[in-house]
C-alpha cells in the first residue's frame, strides 16, 4: 500500500496543504504524507545531529573545537581508553544499568497490571502515588534518601535503638541499584500502562472464564500484549541507568565509587579546565553501547501489527476482579513500595526543607523553621527560577508534546528506510547524559550565527529538553499509536479521506488519552530535568534543577531542600490537573 | 602585620575622607576627579552582566547596595559555577560574543588562567590603596573575600573539640583510629575545584600536608564535592569531623546549629578569595568598572561581610574583616596570594603528580 501512495505523492509537492496545515485546496487528491515525513526526519535529524555531530568532531580533536590551536587527533581516545579508572566506571555503570532494570520493569509492569486491569480500590489516588518519585530530580532523591535511611536518618536512627544494628548501607552500589531502580519504576508504570489501559479485556475475560487465574491472565495474556511497552521502557531504563548522574554523585562519590556520568564529572576537576575532548569520547562510549540495544529493540519489535489491540470492534475494558485476599496482597505490595520508594525521601526532603539541622541528637522541633523558604522569594533568581520552571513543563511540555505527535505521525505505518533513521536519530540524544547535550546545544547557539539571539531567552532551554525528552515522548505516542488497528484508517482511506484527514479525524481521537498522558508525563521530565540546563541556563533562564546543580556546589542545602520541595508540590499539583483531564477524556 | 596595620590607618584615613566628600555628587573621595563621567557612561550602557559562582542570596546585599548607589543599571546575575563560568567566558571569548562584564569566581587558579590567557582587562581602581598586596594581580585580578579555611564537627560526638595545630590534628587522626574510622571528612580534589585549591595550597605551604593525607586515608575518610554536603553529614553525626571546609559559611550555620563546632588552626590556617576580573571585550564596559570600585569599596566590602563573606580590607565595620578574621582563627591567617604560583598545579603533570600521591596517600602505601 505505502508504494502505492509514494506514487501519487510525488507528483504532488503541495502534499502539506491536505494535512491541515494550510487551508484545503479545491481540489481533492488522494495524498501520501511522505513529503511530510520527509521534512519531519529532516527536521529532526537537523536538530539532533547537529548537537551530536559536534560532540563526535570534539572526540577527535585534542583541545576544544573552537580553539584555533586544536587539531585532529586521538590522544583523547588513548586517554580515555588506558585509563584504568575508565574501566572501573565502566564495569560499575553497566551493573549499576542492569540491575536497576531487573527492579524496575518488574515493579513497574505488575503496579501498572494491579492499576489499571484489576478493581483494585483507592486507583484514582495510586494512580498519582505512584509517579511521585519521578517528580523529584534524582539528585534531590538521593539526598532525601540520606535524610531518611543513610546513617544518621531518622528511619535508621529508629533501627538502631530499637534492634540495635542498621541492616542498610545506601552508601553502596546495592543501595544505589536498589534507590535507583525503585524510583525508575514510574518511568516503567507510565509506558506499560498507556499500553494496557487501551487494551480490550475479552482475552482476559475468555481466559477468566476457562478457569485460569488471576495471575495466569496475567502472565499468559496480558503480559504478551503489552510485551512492547516492557521492551520499551526496559531498554530506556538501562539508557537512564547509563545516564544516571544524580544517585552515584550524592550516594557513590563519598566512598569512591564511580560510574560514567561522575567519571566525566571528575574528568573536568583532573586537568583543572573542562577538557570537552575527553567528556566526549566518554559520550561516544555511551552512544556505541546503546546502539545495539536500539538494534536489539528494533528485531524484537519488527512484527509490530501483532500487538494491534485497539480494534474496530470497540472492545471495552472491564477490569478483573480481586477478591478480598486479592485486595489485601495488593495494596499490601503497593504500599510497601510507596512507602519505600515515596514516603521515605519524600519525607526525608520535607522535614529537611522546614528544619535548619538533623541528625545523631538533634530535637527537631528546636530547628523547625520556615527560613529557608524566605530566600526564595527575596532572591530574583531563585523566584524566577520557580517561575522558569513552571513555564518551561506546563507550556514547553504542551509544545514539545506537539512536536512528538508530528514526529511519531511521520513514523506511523511507516516501515521504509526512513523509520529505522528515525528510530535511531530518536534514542542518540537519551543515549548521551544530560549534562553533555545541554553543553552541546550551548555552542549551537553560541556558534550558530541565526540562533544567536534565541541563546539569552527560555527557547535555547525548550530545544534542549524537547531533544533530551524525545525518546521518552515519541515512545510514549508511538506506543499508543501503534495499538491503533490499521482497519480504522484503512477504512478513513477507502472512503476517500486523505492521510492528515484520516490522522485528524480518526487517530488523533482515538490516542487523545495518550496524548494528555504523554502531556503529564513530559511536563514531570521538563521539571525534574537538572543536568540539561547547566551550561545553558543564564541570567532570567534560571530553572529550579539547574539552580539545585549550581547550589550544590557551593552546599547550600537549605535552599535547596526549600526549592526541591516546592518542585514536588508543583509537579504533585500539575500531574493532579492532568489526571483530571486526561479521566475525562479517558470516560 | 605590620602592614595590615599600616593598611587599616589608611583605609580609616580615606573612609574619613570619604565622609566628608560624601557632598561631591557620585564621586567618592581618592577617585579621579572625571569619575562622574564614567559613572554617567555606566547609567548610557544601563546594564551589567555578572558570571559568578556565588550563590544569589549570599550576593543579595551587595547587589541592593550597588542598585541603591547607582539606579538604572540593571544587574544581570548569572550563577553558573566555577567551572560554568570558566567555560563560558572561554566559549563565548572564541565566538566572539562575549557577555559578562564581570568575572566573579572562586576557583582562583581559573581565575589566573583566565587572566593570563588574555581573556580579562586591566583597570585602575583607587581602591587598591585600601587592599594588602597579596589581594590584586596586575590591576587584573581583585581578592574580593578572605574566607578561611577550617574544621567542623560534631560538638555531641567530640566535646572536646579538635586539635588546634596540624601536627596534633595529625597524631589525633592516628591515636583514635577506632573512634574516627569512616566518620573523618574532607573536600574531593579529584571534584571540586574548591577542594583540589585548598589541597594543593597546603601542599605548596605545608611540608606536613601528606602526613595529614595519609592520616586521613588510614581513617578510611571519605570525601564530598562541597562543604554544605560534608556540612549535612557533620551536623547528622554520620562523619565526626571535616578538614579543609570553607569557613565563612561555618560562621553562619554554627549559628543555627547548635551540635556543630568550627575550628581554626592556631598554627594555620589557610583562606581563599573570590576574585573578581573585568571581562575583556566587556558588553558594558564603564559599569563593569563602576562595579569593580564598589564591591571594593568599603560599603561595598560591608555588605559582603554582612552576608557572611568576610572582607579583605581592615576598616569594614560589619561581619568580619581581615583583622578581625585573623584574630578570631588564633593569628596565623595565610589567605592565597593572587600570584602566578596559583598557576603552578594547573600544569598537567603537576596536576597527575598531585592526584598520584593523594591516591596512594589515601589508600596507605
Amino acid at each position: 500500500m505505502a508504494m502505492q501512495v509514494d506514487n501519487s505523492a510525488a507528483t504532488a509537492p503541495g502534499a502539506l496543504a491536505d494535512d491541515g496545515l494550510r487551508p484545503a485546496p479545491r481540489l481533492r487528491r488522494r495524498l501520501d504524507a511522505a513529503p511530510f515525513r520527509i521534512g519531519v526526519i529532516a527536521t529532526l535529524a537537523v536538530c539532533v545531529l547537529g548537537p551530536v555531530g559536534l560532540i563526535v568532531y570534539q572526540s577527535f580533536l585534542n583541545g576544544p573545537f573552537f580553539s584555533a590551536r586544536s587539531r585532529l587527533s586521538l590522544d583523547a581516545y588513548a586517554y580515555v581508553l588506558s585509563d584504568p579508572s575508565f574501566y572501573q566506571a565502566l564495569g560499575t555503570t553497566v551493573l549499576f544499568a542492569a540491575g536497576m532494570v531487573a527492579v524496575a520493569v518488574p515493579l513497574g509492569g505488575v503496579l501498572a497490571f494491579l492499576l489499571t486491569r484489576t478493581d483494585i480500590r483507592a486507583r484514582k489516588w495510586l494512580e498519582i502515588l505512584v509517579l511521585m518519585p519521578m517528580f523529584i530530580s534524582s539528585i534531590v532523591l538521593a539526598f532525601g534518601y540520606t535524610v531518611s535511611v543513610g546513617p544518621s536518618g531518622f528511619v535508621a536512627m529508629f533501627f538502631r535503638e530499637t534492634f540495635g544494628f542498621v541492616p542498610w548501607n545506601i552508601y553502596s552500589l546495592g543501595g544505589m541499584i536498589v534507590i535507583a531502580g525503585l524510583s525508575h519504576v514510574p518511568h516503567v508504570y507510565l509506558y506499560v500502562s498507556s499500553a494496557m489501559r487501551n487494551l480490550p479485556s475479552d482475552l482476559e475475560e475468555a481466559a477468566r472464564c476457562s478457569g485460569a487465574g488471576i495471575w495466569r491472565v496475567s502472565l499468559d495474556v496480558t503480559l504478551p500484549m503489552v510485551l512492547p511497552a516492557l521492551v520499551f521502557a526496559a531498554a530506556l531504563n538501562i539508557l537512564l541507568g547509563f545516564e544516571t548522574f544524580g544517585i552515584p554523585l550524592v550516594l557513590g562519590d563519598p566512598n569512591g565509587i564511580m560510574v560514567l556520568t561522575t567519571y566525566i564529572y571528575k574528568l573536568t576537576t583532573l586537568f583543572g579546565v573542562p577538557t570537552y575532548q575527553l567528556m566526549a569520547v566518554v559520550a561516544m562510549v555511551l552512544v556505541l553501547l546503546t546502539l545495539p540495544l536500539v538494534y536489539f529493540q528494533r528485531r524484537l519489535l519488527r512484527h509490530s501489527r501483532r500487538f494491534a489491540a485497539l480494534g474496530g470492534k470497540g472492545g471495552r475494558s472491564t477490569p478483573l476482579k480481586l477478591g478480598r485476599g486479592g485486595q489485601l496482597i495488593a495494596l499490601s505490595i503497593i504500599g510497601l513500595w510507596l512507602f519505600v520508594s515515596v514516603v521515605l525521601p519524600i519525607g526525608g526532603i520535607t522535614l529537611r526543607a522546614f528544619v535548619n539541622a538533623w541528625g545523631l541528637g538533634i530535637n527537631l522541633f528546636d530547628h523547625f523553621t520556615f527560613a529557608n523558604f524566605a530566600n526564595l522569594y527575596s532572591v530574583p533568581q531563585l523566584f524566577r527560577g520557580i517561575v522558569n520552571t513552571v513555564v518551561l513543563a506546563v507550556v514547553g511540555g504542551a509544545l514539545a508534546v506537539v512536536i512528538y505527535l508530528l514526529i511519531g505521525l511521520a513514523g506511523h505505518r511507516n516501515t521504509g528506510m526512513s523509520n529505522t533513521v528515525l528510530d535511531y536519530i530518536v534514542l542518540l540524544p537519551r543515549a548521551l547524559p544530560g549534562l553533555i547535550v545541554g553543553l552541546a546545544f550551548f555552542w549551537v547557539f553560541l556558534f550558530v550565527p541565526l540562533l544567536t539571539p534565541l541563546r539569552p531567552t527560555l527557547v535555547s532551554l525548550f530545544v534542549a529538553y524537547a531533544v533530551v525528552g524525545l525518546s521518552y515522548g515519541l515512545r510514549l505516542l508511538q506506543g499508543t499509536l501503534i495499538q491503533v488497528g490499521p482497519e480504522l484508517e484503512e477504512a478513513a482511506r477507502t472512503t476517500g479521506a486523505t492521510i492528515g484527514r484520516t490522522w485528524r479525524d480518526v487517530v488523533i481521537p482515538i490516542i487523545r488519552p495518550g496524548v494528555v498522558g504523554a502531556w503529564a508525563l513530559i511536563m514531570i521530565i521538563f521539571l525534574r530535568e537538572y543536568a540539561t540546563g547547566v551550561y545553558l541556563m543564564g541570567a532570567g533562564t534560571e530553572v529550579i534543577g539547574s539552580l539545585m546543580v549550581s547550589l550544590l556546589q557551593t552546599g547550600a542545602m537549605d535552599t535547596i531542600a526549600a526549592l526541591a520541595f516546592i518542585s514536588i508540590a508543583l509537579t504533585a499539583g500539575g500531574l493532579a490537573l492532568a489526571l483530571r483531564l486526561g479521566a475525562r477524556v479517558h470516560d | 602585620m605590620r602592614m595590615i596595620c599600616t593598611r587599616a590607618i589608611a583605609a580609616a584615613v580615606l573612609s574619613a575622607a570619604a565622609l566628608g566628600g560624601a557632598f561631591a555628587q557620585d564621586v567618592p573621595a581618592g577617585y579621579p576627579a572625571n569619575y562622574a563621567d564614567l559613572v554617567k557612561q555606566a547609567k548610557s550602557e544601563g546594564k551589567l552582566v555578572i558570571y559568578t559562582s556565588t550563590d544569589g542570596a549570599q550576593a543579595k546585599g551587595l547587589l541592593d547596595a550597588f542598585a541603591a548607589k547607582y539606579p538604572g543599571i540593571a544587574i544581570e546575575y548569572n550563577d553558573l559555577g566555577t567551572n560554568g563560568v570558566y567555560n563560558r567566558v572561554i566559549s563565548e571569548a572564541a565566538a566572539n560574543q562575549t557577555g559578562a562584564d564581570i568575572i566573579w569566581s572562586s576557583a582562583m587558579d581559573l581565575q589566573m588562567a583566565l587572566a593570563t590567557d588574555g581573556y580579562t582587562d586591566t583597570y585602575v581602581t583607587a581602591e587598591t590603596k585600601s587592599l594588602p598586596s597579596w589581594a590584586t594581580y596586575k590591576d587584573t585580578l581583585f581578592a574580593t573575600t578572605v574566607e578561611p579555611i577550617g574544621i567542623i564537627y560534631n560538638t555531641k560526638a567530640l566535646p572536646d573539640g579538635v586539635p588546634k595545630t596540624r601536627p596534633e590534628l595529625i597524631k589525633w587522626l592516628g591515636d583514635n583510629k577506632d573512634k574516627l574510622k569512616g566518620k573523618v571528612a574532607t573536600f574531593d580534589p579529584e571534584k571540586s575545584g574548591s577542594g583540589f585549591l585548598h589541597h594543593t595550597n597546603d601542599a605548596r605551604q605545608r611540608k606536613d600536608f601528606w602526613d595529614l593525607a595519609k592520616a586521613f586515608g588510614a581513617d578510611a575518610g571519605r570525601t564530598y564535592s562541597s562543604t554544605g554536603a560534608m556540612k549535612e553529614t557533620v551536623v547528622s553525626g554520620e562523619n565526626l569531623l571535616a578538614f579543609n571546609a570553607i569557613g565563612s559559611y561555618a560562621f553562619l550555620w554554627i549559628k543555627e546549629s547548635p551540635n556543630l563546632g568550627l575550628a581554626f588552626g592556631d598554627d594555620y590556617t589557610a583562606a581563599f578569595s573570590r576574585v573578581a576580573a573585568i571581562a575583556k571585550g566587556a558588553p558594558h564596559p564603564a559599569a563593569a568598572k563602576l562595579f569593580i570600585d564598589f564591591m571594593l569599596s568599603k560599603p561595598g566590602q560591608e555588605a559582603l561581610a554582612a552576608a557572611g563573606l568576610p572582607s579583605v580590607r581592615t576598616d569594614v565595620e560589619k561581619g568580619f574583616n581581615l583583622t578581625t578574621l585573623n584574630q578570631r582563627v588564633g593569628g596565623n591567617l595565610k589567605p592565597i596570594a593572587l600570584d602566578e604560583g596559583l598557576l603552578f598545579y594547573m600544569q598537567p603533570q603537576n596536576r597527575v603528580e598531585f592526584f598520584k600521591q593523594w591516591k596512594a596517600s589515601l589508600s596507605g602505601s
